[in-house]
């Protein structure tokens, strides 16, 4: 059971942020803390990713010895690296999420222009008002 | 076909992206002739890759060279072909209509406009011809953000509709994300062919369970499936009439498409047919879709809105006919994907052809249209025939082959839904027909009269030409539709 | 709207927790992720592209096509950003909020 709950916590700690962000992209009125509920829910993705490419004892998947000019390939110990996948991945995603926090608050600029708030309440109701 | 055509396809549109802006900074007037340079170029090399695929069968074309798991790898078969073909003939036929209601109604924003429209065609090429989970989700976002520009320029109130479509958007991809981590963790690969042979042994694992319903839940929330199409309407209604004739034919279908590879590529037909209930949730969903689209459309008075709607009901027949989970159905759902799309397009050029000549897009300002246009109310009466489903329309008969479907299924509830939604549509488009041929006001006293000269003040050819296209290839369509499906579709149809 | 937004995220939560009662524990090298693919970008990275850092590798080399298309997103935000944001000419001058 103990063991169990060690050899999972990550998972359910970077769910629960997940989860955080998620409740405010959706129940949160103001604009701005939308957008941060998103930052909070795509950084949570991708810490989850990352935790998956840990290994006991391993390190960073930069390979040692390794320039030794022509046929000084020591073997290469797998079990010593990390894995490298989720790195790259979460690399691309972390672009992403960053392009699209651009985009988002470009947006918020122009609502804001416009209507003079930022809160979603104020807004429908300046837009009811006509 | 040259060997590196499949990288073409999605290398041109955004390469010619890069430079528009550059050609904007010289004369703003050359940006249209760009793009439509770009468009027709990935046009003809998509082609060229359809008749590649129907005369050799699948294409597999890797990037880089490095050898599937390892790389990133283009499978190209009959279905992804035709998604091709579509989205770049589509894509095309929009920015040439695109001209002058861009300058009417975005007059400062030619330049970037085309480049960012470009960078989304350029998103749902990527999307639709990849092989690989990762790069589906890259090029996911693409298409989206460039969506959302595109969006949010649009009317009065465009940038809180786009707001709540990032916010919802983000929401499904951020799933679709999830989705493929939780696959990823499972089997130590990214490549859709290479997770299809690892995945039976972890068909009964709760992973596995829980990855299709994430993929499954942020792919609804991006096609729009009712009840999480809350984004659509607002978004479509608002945006710039190109803006809409692009993103609501192509944004929803290449959606379901995704969900078929997923379902049937990815995942073995043996899981969600008979190991998970998936199917038979989907053909519910389908049907209370199709009844919600329905019926909000019928409480709609402005052209736009209703025309969303109806987007809505088409993606629930699609959800609904893969649902059915036999090779009828089947045919008739991927039929419908590339029906659906033409005749959206159509409904969308239409409505930006009035919103151009009348600058408005509410039903009651439509007085006069069909003496005023009737070409484009000719066309429009064509599109209108198909999405009912009267022969010989291709309408008709994706709709034939989804009604034979729910028959072989006995599932006569979603038989009744796709009876009820064409009943609806009819009550829709006289609706819309009786107030543009001005029915009422001539019965009534009102003192139009046939003294009324009928001044004809039509659309302008570069947006007239391509929507009476449209509404031909949508009669030839269905003209040719037993051909079209015996070359290409019988193949894309998975074995069930 | 809070509390229905309250419930979505408890079910949502829930069903992802769900999900990762099977997953392998926390650091396992026998993964499947760590044992499928990657030990051939390991043991590779050298031959393939004389790269001892085999992050780069992967990300530019075997998996380069990704990093195009990270690329061309930050393109389409930063056209997006000047699309949306870019007021004409006729504007400039008259006082803005």
């Amino acid at each position: 059971m103990f063991e169990f709950i060690v050899g999972h916590y990550n998972y359910w700690m970077y769910i629960g942020l997940m989860m955080i962000g998620f409740y405010a992209m959706m129940a949160k009125r103001n604009l701005i803390k939308k957008i941060i509920g998103m930052n909070i829910f795509q950084s949570a993705i991708i810490l989850f990713y990352i935790s998956t490419s840990v290994k006991r004892g391993a390190t960073v998947p930069i390979l040692e010895h390794a320039h030794g000019g022509h046929g000084a390939h020591h073997a290469v110990d797998v079990m010593q690296y990390a894995n490298p996948l989720p790195h790259v991945l979460m690399l691309t995603a972390i672009v992403v999420m960053v392009a699209t926090l651009g985009v988002a608050v470009a947006v918020c600029i122009m609502i804001y222009r416009r209507y003079n708030t930022l809160e979603e309440d104020e807004i429908i109701m300046s837009i009811r008002r006509g | 076909m040259i060997a590196q055509t499949p990288i073409l396809i999605v290398v041109i549109p955004l390469l010619f992206s890069l430079i528009c802006p550059l050609i904007g900074l010289w004369r703003k007037g050359l940006c249209y002739f760009w793009a439509i340079l770009a468009l027709s170029l990935c046009a003809l090399a998509s082609i060229d890759t359809l008749f590649a695929v129907m005369g050799g069968g699948t294409i597999h074309y890797r990037l880089g060279g490095w050898a599937p798991p390892f790389g990133i790898e283009y499978v190209i078969d009959h279905l992804n072909a035709m998604m091709l073909v579509i989205v770049s003939l589509i894509s095309l036929i929009v920015a040439i209509y695109s001209r002058r209601s861009v300058e009417q109604e975005l007059p400062e924003k030619i330049v970037y406009f085309y480049t960012v429209f470009l960078l989304q065609v350029t998103g749902f090429l990527g999307i639709v011809i990849t092989g690989d989970l990762f790069n589906l989700y890259v090029f996911l976002e693409i298409s989206s953000l460039a969506g959302y520009a595109l969006i949010a320029i649009g009317e009065d109130g465009a940038p809180l509709a786009t707001f709540r479509y990032i916010v919802m958007g983000t929401i499904g991809a951020c799933f679709y994300l999830l989705g493929v981590g939780y696959i990823y963790i499972n089997t130590g690969s990214l490549n859709m062919a290479d997770v299809q042979q690892i995945l039976p042994q972890l068909y009964h694992s709760k992973v596995i369970l829980t990855a299709v319903a994430f993929l499954l839940a942020g792919l609804a929330i991006k096609m729009a499936l009712f009840p999480v199409h809350g984004w659509l309407p607002d978004a479509y209604t608002k945006a710039p009439s190109a803006t809409s004739a692009l993103i609501a034919p192509l944004m929803t279908k290449i959606s379901l498409y995704v969900m078929v590879r997923v379902l049937f590529t990815v995942f073995k037909p043996h899981l969600s047919v008979e190991l998970l209930p998936v199917t038979d949730i989907m053909v519910w969903a389908g049907f209370i879709a199709i009844l919600g689209g329905a019926i909000m459309a019928l409480a709609q008075t402005d052209f736009k809105r209703m025309l969303c709607y109806i987007v809505v009901a088409e993606v629930g027949y699609i959800v609904g006919g893969v649902g059915l989970a036999n090779t009828t159905a089947m045919k008739g759902a991927i039929l419908h994907i590339l029906n659906d799309a033409v005749m959206t397009v159509g409904l969308f050029t239409v409505a930006g052809i009035i919103m151009y000549k009348t600058k408005s897009h509410s039903i009651s300002d439509f007085k006069d249209l069909f003496k005023k246009m009737p070409f484009t109310m000719a066309a429009f009466v064509v599109v209108a025939m198909s999405i009912i489903g009267v022969p010989p329309t291709c309408g008709f008969f994706s709709k034939w082959y989804l009604i034979q479907g729910a028959l072989i299924a006995k599932h006569w509830a979603f038989l009744g839904a796709l009876l009820f939604s064409s009943l609806v549509c009819v009550i829709l488009f006289f609706r819309v027909i009786e107030v543009g041929y001005d029915i009422r006001a001539s019965h009534g006293g009102q003192a139009h009269g046939a003294g009324h000269p009928a001044i004809i003040d039509e659309a302008p050819l570069s947006m007239l030409i391509p929507t009476i296209a449209i509404a031909m290839a949508i009669i030839l369509i269905g003209l040719y539709n037993q051909a079209i499906l015996s070359d290409i579709i019988a193949f894309a149809v998975p074995k069930f | 709207m809070k509390i229905l937004s309250l419930i979505t995220v408890v079910l949502v939560g829930a069903a992802l927790i769900y999900g990762t009662l099977d997953m392998p524990k926390w650091g396992d090298p026998h993964s499947p992720a760590s044992t499928h693919v990657s030990p051939y970008y390991l043991h590779h990275s050298m031959d393939d592209t004389a790269t001892p850092n085999v992050v780069t590798s992967v990300l530019a080399d075997y998996r380069g096509y990704d990093t195009l298309g990270e690329t061309a997103v930050i393109f389409t935000a930063g056209m997006a950003c000047i699309l949306l944001l870019r007021r004409g000419h006729k504007s400039r001058g008259k006082r803005h909020v």
